[in-house]
């Protein structure tokens, strides 16, 4: 038994990324992402239990989701929030991702406002200040991140020329001050990134048609809410008309089951068992049945894989099994 | 075998650090400034030293689409208008040249420098000729039909280096946005500090003596062998001295070559106490690029112009017996070539042609090094050229190795702008320390077992050596593949 579940564990150590530690402050974050009503199931709270895993105190995460964090939490996030930032730290895969989310968001843009790359030169002393390799305007794109934990995409995106503005939210104090301690340390940020601690039904919704966000994203998120379907209903006020909404997800399958469940809690014990709600997981398809008819379009699925050695990697079909990206255009 | 890949020398002579003051690498240790101005200038990139690398990295960044939109400063300790204003006669070379391989010259053409350069001041050759000075096995490069044939067949491009680093400054002029900080010594570099609006505890902070402090996204160490900001990243560079030292001088002679004027030949001969080699330069001019051991060095910088003629000349033709003899001499060489001229055998067109002159004040000599850095990248630091590695200058790969970097370098910036990384960070500096790191040790390692191996004078090693170079010579496939090595256009170690 041993020898071919270690022999399954390399095969699929491309679909791992829920191993990686790194992502558990991030999910920590997520579970408070709703308001009492949205997360009142019973699931969620185990969820939020086992995104934190602490060797040295375990029971100590069990609380309430919708109670204030208790010191221990709150000294526990601090610890591996600490390590957010670290080039080796836990969250090393997830900076690694980074860059193909951008990838992804570029290439939506790319088709949703082909005309708007020849217009709107700005009058930047630079010669080169139109968006360059782009095509996209300077300063014209708004981003809303929601569950932004230490920032690594609301930081990243900041930075992009395009980018107007980008509101990242998350709604665990611990770690959104993380993120803005973080951004303290490049002064470019300043005037282009906001943080917000709070949930996506605290937002406002915005009222005439045209406002909203261009790009509001949702990495590491979905899979983690109870009612996805409802929870998409929510966001979609926040996009724009024309804008996007980004996802990344794993793809419920046996795949996933093996390398996030059995393997890494169960067998290899890196992560504290019942850490993932497999049930969650979300496959790509029924990602598409939740939003069709509501009012999307454009939808474009990348699948990613995690090889050792070479990073991420965009691998056509793999998000029938794995890891991947979504996006779908608000008509 | 790898040996051959290895040809030319390389006259990377004068060590930047020698002209940067030496200066006590403890006071750039990393410190934590304690004062609370923190009214720095804020950048996101600061090189420190404006030779070839720095120069190129500063175009290349404000040439680049990109990367343009970058605050990019330089801080360099010479007076950089002297250099921009770089001019001489056609009758006098700088002793201070470097061979380009076509790579690297496609580089400086893509980054727009190539066309500011002087070009009536840069000699390509076409072959190269090396030979063993103890069993005289030899090796003849040319071109052979069918093969890499573009750009003319250049083996490799001589160019002094003050027409390389003028070239660039003219470049960065025409592109504008580069903030010049010349006659500017670097008093200390520290960590920033944290603010009400910001934190810079973790950015390079540079300060000038004029007061000026520059707090730089990523600190780039252009600044020679002995790198202060690499001492300030805390990187260690290992190696060792070779005991060695490279004699450079710009030399006259008989004609413009056997080949004329558009058909120039590169020499080097291995001698047991390293490789001479003469570079050819516009017209009747080449350039000397001479190790040897420091005794010698001291003997030819002093030897009068027709002596040390005559010993230059010597070294092409004369065994290393006679040569050893020669340099015991301390004056009276010109008339000892005479004769013993008179009993050598040798195919006067397989060597250069004689040297006639010797280019006042152009006679230096410069240690021989093997260094390596650690890494190349820290938390906002990234080291290249010469503050990366320096090499054994037998294969003129030098200049080159450094503007390999400067590519490499400018890529993953442009990576990180693209994407929102913050390009400082060491997360977003990997790949240039992966792609860069290994390449040059390997190319470094070639240069050093060379080096190495032609030292000996006698043993096993010298039949085997010579064995290899006569077998290379007969193979005109494997030729053109060490020739390809050797002018950047093989496959990239």
């Amino acid at each position: 038994m041993p020898a071919p579940t270690r022999a399954v564990a390399a095969a699929a150590s491309g679909f791992s990324r829920r191993l990686v530690p790194g992502l558990r402050p991030q999910l920590a974050s997520l579970s408070h992402l709703l308001p009492p009503t949205a997360t009142a199931a019973p699931s969620t709270a185990a969820a939020t239990t086992t995104t934190t895993p602490s060797p040295t105190s375990p029971t100590s995460r069990c609380h309430s989701t919708f109670s204030s964090v208790n010191p221990n939490e709150v000294s526990h996030f601090t610890a591996l929030a600490a390590e957010w930032w670290e080039p080796h730290g836990s969250s090393r895969l997830l900076h690694l991702m980074n860059p193909l989310r951008h990838d992804l968001i570029r290439a939506c843009l790319a088709e949703s406002s082909p005309a708007s790359s020849s217009s709107s030169s700005p009058s930047s002393s630079s010669s080169s200040s139109t968006g360059t390799s782009t095509g996209i305007p300077d300063a014209s794109i708004t981003y809303l991140d929601i569950g932004c934990g230490g920032g690594i995409f609301a930081e990243s995106a900041a930075r992009l020329p395009s980018t107007k503005h980008v509101t990242a939210i998350d709604p665990t104090p611990s770690v959104l001050a993380v993120a803005k301690a973080h951004a303290r340390k490049d002064p470019s940020l300043a005037g282009k990134l906001t943080y917000k601690l709070t949930s996506v039904e605290q937002l406002p919704v915005p009222t005439a048609d045209g406002e909203g966000y261009d790009v509001v994203t949702l990495f590491e998120v979905i899979e983690h809410v109870d009612d996805p379907a409802a929870f998409l209903d929510r966001v979609r006020p926040l996009v724009k008309p024309g804008g996007w909404l980004v996802m990344s997800t794993i793809a419920r399958t046996w795949m996933s089951w093996l390398t996030t469940n059995l393997i890494a809690e169960d067998i290899l014990r890196i992560v504290p068992p019942g850490t993932h709600d497999w049930n969650k997981y979300i496959n790509e398809d029924e990602l598409r049945g939740f939003l069709a008819g509501k009012g999307w379009d454009s939808a474009k699925v990348v699948g990613v894989v995690y090889v050792p050695g070479l990073g991420w990697r965009e691998v056509k079909g793999s998000e029938k099994v794995g890891n991947y990206f979504f996006a779908v255009r608000k008509v | 075998m790898a040996s051959n890949r290895a040809l030319l020398a390389s006259p990377r002579f004068v060590c930047r650090s020698c002209s940067r003051q030496a200066r006590s690498s403890s006071s750039y240790r990393r410190s934590y400034a304690t004062t609370s101005s923190p009214s720095h200038d804020i950048y996101d990139v600061v090189c420190i030293g404006g030779g070839p690398a720095g120069l190129s990295l500063l175009t290349a960044l404000r040439a680049n689409p990109t990367t343009s939109r970058l605050r990019v400063a330089l801080i360099e300790a010479q007076d950089l208008s002297k250099t921009a204003s770089f001019s001489l006669p056609p009758t006098q070379f700088s002793n201070r040249c470097s061979s380009l391989t076509p790579t690297t010259a496609q580089f400086l053409n893509t980054i727009g420098a190539w066309p500011h350069m002087k070009r009536s001041r840069i000699q390509e050759f076409h072959e190269m000729q090396v030979w063993d000075g103890v069993t005289d096995a030899r090796i003849e490069f040319d071109w052979q039909p069918g093969s890499y044939a573009s750009q003319g067949n250049v083996i490799a491009y001589m160019a002094e280096n003050l027409n390389i680093t003028s070239g660039l400054l003219r470049r960065i002029k025409e592109l504008g946005g580069v903030d010049v900080f010349d006659n500017s010594r670097v008093e200390k570099i520290t960590f920033g500090e944290e603010t009400e609006d910001f934190d810079l505890r973790e950015w390079p902070v540079v300060h000038l003596q004029s007061g000026k402090s520059l707090a730089a996204r990523l600190l780039v160490g252009a600044d020679g062998a002995n790198s202060p900001v690499r001492a300030f990243a805390g990187i260690e560079s290992r190696g060792w001295d070779y005991g060695r030292h490279g004699v450079v001088a710009t030399l006259e002679l008989e004609g413009d070559g056997w080949g004329g004027e558009y058909r120039k030949t590169a020499y080097q001969r291995f001698l047991p106490t390293g490789p001479v080699a003469m570079l050819p330069l516009p017209g009747n001019y080449a350039t000397l690029v001479w190790s040897t051991t420091p005794a010698n060095a001291a003997l030819l910088k002093k030897l009068a112009p027709k002596d040390l003629i005559a010993l230059i000349n010597a070294a092409f033709r004369l065994s290393p017996v006679d040569l050893a003899y020669m340099h015991t001499q301390s004056t009276g060489q010109d008339d000892e070539l005479a004769w013993r001229t008179q009993h050598t055998h040798f195919d006067p067109e397989a060597v250069p042609q004689m040297v006639v002159g010797v280019q006042e004040g152009s006679v230096a000599s410069f240690p021989l090094k093997f260094r390596h850095a650690d890494t190349y990248i820290g938390e906002r630091i990234a080291l290249v050229g010469d503050a990366a590695h320096t090499v054994h200058p037998l294969a003129g790969q030098g200049l080159n190795q450094g503007q390999g970097d400067i590519q490499s370098l400018v890529k993953t910036i442009e990576y990180a702008v693209a994407h929102g990384q913050d390009l400082g960070t060491q997360m977003s500096l990997e790949s240039y320390n992966s792609e860069r790191y290994a390449a040059n040790h390997v190319l470094m390692g070639v240069c050093d077992k060379l080096h190495k191996l032609y030292s000996v004078e006698s043993g096993p090693l010298i039949p085997l050596r010579s064995l290899g170079l006569k077998a290379a010579n007969a193979l005109g496939p494997l030729k053109s593949f060490f020739m390809e090595q050797a002018s950047g256009r093989g496959l990239r170690v």
